[in-house]
Formats: C-alpha cells, structure tokens, sequence
C-alpha cells in the first residue's frame, strides 16, 4: 500500500451544471459562471467563503475563457488563498490537493466546454466559435506545417491505438460498440442529455468513419456546457445543508512518453495502467465495493482502457467482458450483477465536458437525487476515471 | 529538389515560421532543410534520443549529437484521417504512420505513407524513407519496400 493521508477527509458539498446543447451561443466565461453560481447555492454558502478557484484550461492568465482569474473577478469573490487552471480529471484532484493541504478551505471547480470549430460544419461557420480557437490555450506549437509534430498532445493517435488493439488482442469492436450503446441507452432516459435518441450495435457499426478505423459514435459528442464542484474539508461538510461525498482515494498518472505521443508505450503500461494502480495501492475500497463506474469515454478506446486497467478484466478481454455483462433488455452495461456505468450518458450521450459531468451524476446518485434515473440502491460507492493514455489521467474513488 | 546551401541559424527559423524552432530542435530542422533526417543520438551510450532533447533520458549524458538515421523502419501504428481539423477544408484520406526505426527499438517518428493505398497499408510493414513536396519545401515521408513483406 501507498500513503492516503488524505482518505475520507475532503467531501464535495456543492454541483452545478448548465443546460447542455448544441449551440448555446455562449461564451466559456457564461456558461462556467452559470454553474459557479449553481455550486455555490448548491453549497448553502455565501460567496466569500470560497477561498479556492480551479477555473478551466492550462494556462493562468487565460482570457476570454473560464480561468480563475476571469471567474474569480466575475464572481466578484473578494480573496482567495489559491488559484489554478486545470482541466479533464486533473481539475478534481488539484482541488481536492489544495484542500487537503490547507491552502484553501472551500474550493470552487469550474470546468466549461464549448463546441470547437473543427468538430463540424455548422460549428465552423460560427464566427465566434473559430475566433475562439485563434486564442486557444493549448500553449506552445503544437507542430504547423511538420507533420512529424502532428501527434504532439494530439487526439488522433487514440484512433491508431483502436486498431493495435484490435491487432494486438485478436479482438474485434465489439468492446467499442458496447460502451457506446451503454451511453447512449443512459442519455436517453435523462432529459439533461444532448442526445435523446438510443442506438443499437448495428448503428454504432454503420456510423461514419472519422479516423479510420475510428467513427462518429466512438466520440463523444461536442456541446455547450459547463459543471462545478464545491470542495471543502469532511469536517466542515458535516455541518452543511447536503449529504457529503467523501473523496476516499486518487491518484493522478503518468509514463516517460512525453508530449509525442507516436512513443506510445505498450498498451497495459499506458497512463491509464499507472494511475488506477496508484489508486487501488491508496484506495481501502476495492472494485468489488464500486456501485458506479465512469470510465473515460472522450473515445470509446479510453473507455475500453479504464475498464481493463481498473481490472474489471485483462488487457484485450473487454469486449468478451462486456458482452458477458450485457444487460439486453435495457441495453445496457451491469458489470458483475452490481455496477452501473455512466448512468448519466456521459460525454458520449450527455455530451461533452470532459469528464466533469461524472462527478456531478456521481454526487447526484450518491445522494438519492436523480429521481426517475436513480439506481436501484443508492450508490455508495463510485470509480471515475478520466484524461488520457499520455497526459494526466486521474483516477477517483468516491464514497458516502 | 531544392539545395539552400549553408542553412544559418537565421534561415532555419524563416525556412519554419510555423514551427517553434530552437536550440534544442535547431539541427534536426537544418537537416530537413538539407533533406537528411536527423536524430539525436548519445555519444556516450548510444542511444538514440527522439524527440530533440539536449540530454540521453538512459544516462543523463549532455554528450548529444544530431545524425543521419537509414531510414528504414516498420509501421507501428496508423489511421487514416478522413476529415481535416478545418471540416470545410478539401480534403483527400491522409494516412499518417507512427514508423519504429530500425536503428532502435521503439524509436518511434510520425510521418505519412506515400506510394501505398491505405487499405494495403499494415501493422510492422516495412518502410523506407522518401521524400515528398508541401509547400516549397521537401518534407520526409515513408513508402513501402518493394518486395519486403513482413511475415506477420
């Protein structure tokens, strides 16, 4: 076992959301100030109790967008005593950190995403969304006309990653096409989600190649949206108007690949691999006591990895696993007659956030409030993982 | 093909504008401008070192040159991208390889496949360095080796 000092003492007291859509025509900055607020009164706080803010992207003085800065200004929050940007799973776990460190007592995350220009058309004619990717905060050059650069922090390398996989193991989509379908039976019975419509196996397969062998429903779907957490000690949360979710263990992952990702590491050593091994050394609850599970599913293929390095099977097995927990009349995933995945949809049916929406389905189902949606037993407990084979996974047990 | 002469640190970087080139990176972009594919290689250990990192990851040696690599090398990995990041741009199937090298075993260079239909392109196929026109400049790219098939 690894150190967990931090085990059962932060709780996440406060969610908010916004509407999630297509074409909201909103800025980050509105849409992350929508949740803030939402989390915030969600909370049962005032506004200057937050001491903390994780706002949204990778560089600090970001502007335009949802980073601290620009949200603490907005929210008018008089002082904070820390301050980050972060995205993916890694936001969570900073905030949690800088709360169990002591350099904020009650911490704001805001995570905000907004349909890209090179996600299709109808996005591309919009004159604010492509000048929105001209002030984009990725940093530094991410190769221009070297194509040799093409796959520094870049996505397409997880459609190559599909078929090794596929070469590798012997194994066919049907891994793929399960978690797809699994999302969007899930979206489909919660009104929040962008996408209404469930799919069968067969609509997965016809789907449009994107990068082949990648298609359109392997990806999650590009929306609108923000969430926010508030994050404060156990010991505070106690005293405060929700059912806390206590953070029983995390960890974050990373490998010697780099930032060119063709150097990609064999696949059960992928960041993935590294993170969820750190988590079950830290966490006392293992993944028979899980009742929730969130595995990535930016790409069907990270959903895929999650499941294997989170050892619900071994690497390559997924799709015999899943076929195996196939629940046919509701078209959905019930690993080992006990966990639900992605109950809300997630970034596939839900839309896209990046991950953040996990934590807020986790939180919601986790205090009984989903209604029509609620699972059968109030969830105790929950396993989200998030982020990339090559950059900051996390992985997070939750827990009441 | 094009000949620059002596490539200057100047014109290295207007050869570029859109790549961040620096001191760490500067060799292996004058060898391109050269039309020789470069890569750092550990004069003390051996080992190649890519990308262009001023230190050997195996033994912390700042002994670090740029050199001339075969070319020869097999596809690790590949998609085939069917839509440009710029969706209303024209666009053909682009197929872009990660190549293992053959002078190291996971050293690894992302390029694209020329000469060689996407659907004849698979895991470990041997390829060969080439090189190809974008944009007034020569660029690497990699073809298939007549006659080699791997027996995988």
């Amino acid at each position: 076992m690894a150190r967990n000092p931090l085990k059962d003492q932060l709780a996440v007291v406060g969610i908010g959301s916004t509407p999630y859509g297509r074409d909201l025509q909103r800025s980050h900055l509105s849409l992350g100030l929508e949740a803030a607020i939402a989390a915030i009164r969600d909370a049962g706080i005032g506004k200057n109790e937050i001491d903390g803010i994780c706002g949204s992207g990778m560089t600090p003085l970001a502007q335009g967008g949802s980073g601290f800065l620009s949200l603490q200004g907005a929210l008018g929050i008089d002082e904070i005593t820390w301050g980050k940007n972060s995205w993916l799973g890694s936001c969570f776990v900073y905030a949690a950190e800088a709360v169990f460190s002591g350099l904020s007592d009650m911490c704001l995350v805001v995570q905000t995403y907004v349909r890209d220009p090179g996600m299709s058309r109808s996005a591309h004619a919009d004159p604010f969304r492509r000048n929105l990717t001209k002030f984009g905060d990725i940093g530094g050059d991410i190769g221009g006309s070297d194509f040799a650069k093409r796959w520094v922090h870049s996505v397409e390398p997880y459609a190559g990653w599909m078929r090794r996989y596929m070469h590798d193991y012997g194994v066919n989509k049907d891994a793929f096409a399960y978690l797809a379908v699994n999302s969007r039976s899930h979206g489909a019975r919660n009104p929040a989600a962008v996408m209404q419509q469930p799919i069968t196996l067969d609509d997965y397969h016809a789907s449009r190649q994107i990068w082949e062998p990648m298609q359109m429903l392997d990806m999650d779907v590009p929306v609108d949206c923000a969430e926010a957490f508030v994050i404060t000690t156990a010991e505070r949360a106690a005293d405060m108007p929700n059912k806390p979710v206590l953070v029983h263990a995390m960890s974050l992952g990373g490998t010697r690949v780099g930032e060119f990702y063709e150097n990609s590491l064999p696949w059960d050593k992928n960041a993935f691999w590294v993170a969820l091994n750190g988590l079950w050394a830290r966490s006392e609850l293992k993944l028979a006591d899980i009742d929730l599970f969130f595995p990535y599913d930016g790409y069907t293929i990270d959903g895929v990895g999650v499941t294997e390095a989170a050892g619900y099977c071994g690497p390559g097995e997924c799709g015999l696993f899943f076929k195996d927990n196939w629940d046919a009349a509701r078209q959905v995933l019930r690993l080992n007659g006990k966990t639900e995945v992605m109950t809300h949809g997630g970034g596939l049916g839900m839309g896209r956030a990046g991950g953040a929406n996990y934590f807020s389905e986790a939180v919601r189902q986790m205090r009984g409030t989903v209604g029509a949606r609620q699972i059968r037993q109030v969830p105790e407990a929950a396993l989200i993982a998030i982020g990339s084979f090559f950059h900051d996974p996390c992985a997070v047990v939750l827990r009441t | 093909m094009k000949n620059y002469g002596p490539i200057d640190d100047f014109t290295v970087i207007e050869l570029y504008p859109d790549v961040q080139v620096n001191r760490d990176n500067a060799e292996y972009y004058r060898g391109l401008a050269e039309r020789k594919l470069l890569i750092n290689h550990c004069a003390d250990c051996g080992t190649w070192i890519y990308p262009h990192r001023p230190i050997c990851p195996e033994c912390w040696s700042w002994n670090v040159k740029a050199e001339e690599v075969s070319g020869l090398g097999s596809v690790f990995m590949w998609t085939t991208l069917m839509q440009q990041r710029s969706p209303s741009a024209p666009h053909e199937p682009v197929p872009v390889a990660a190549v293992d090298f053959a002078e190291q075993k996971g050293l690894r260079y992302l390029s694209r496949i020329v000469n060689c239909a996407p659907e004849n392109i698979y895991h470990d196929m041997p390829v060969r360095l080439t090189w190809i026109e974008i944009g007034n400049l020569e660029w690497p790219a990699f073809e298939p080796i007549p006659g080699a098939r791997n027996p995988n």
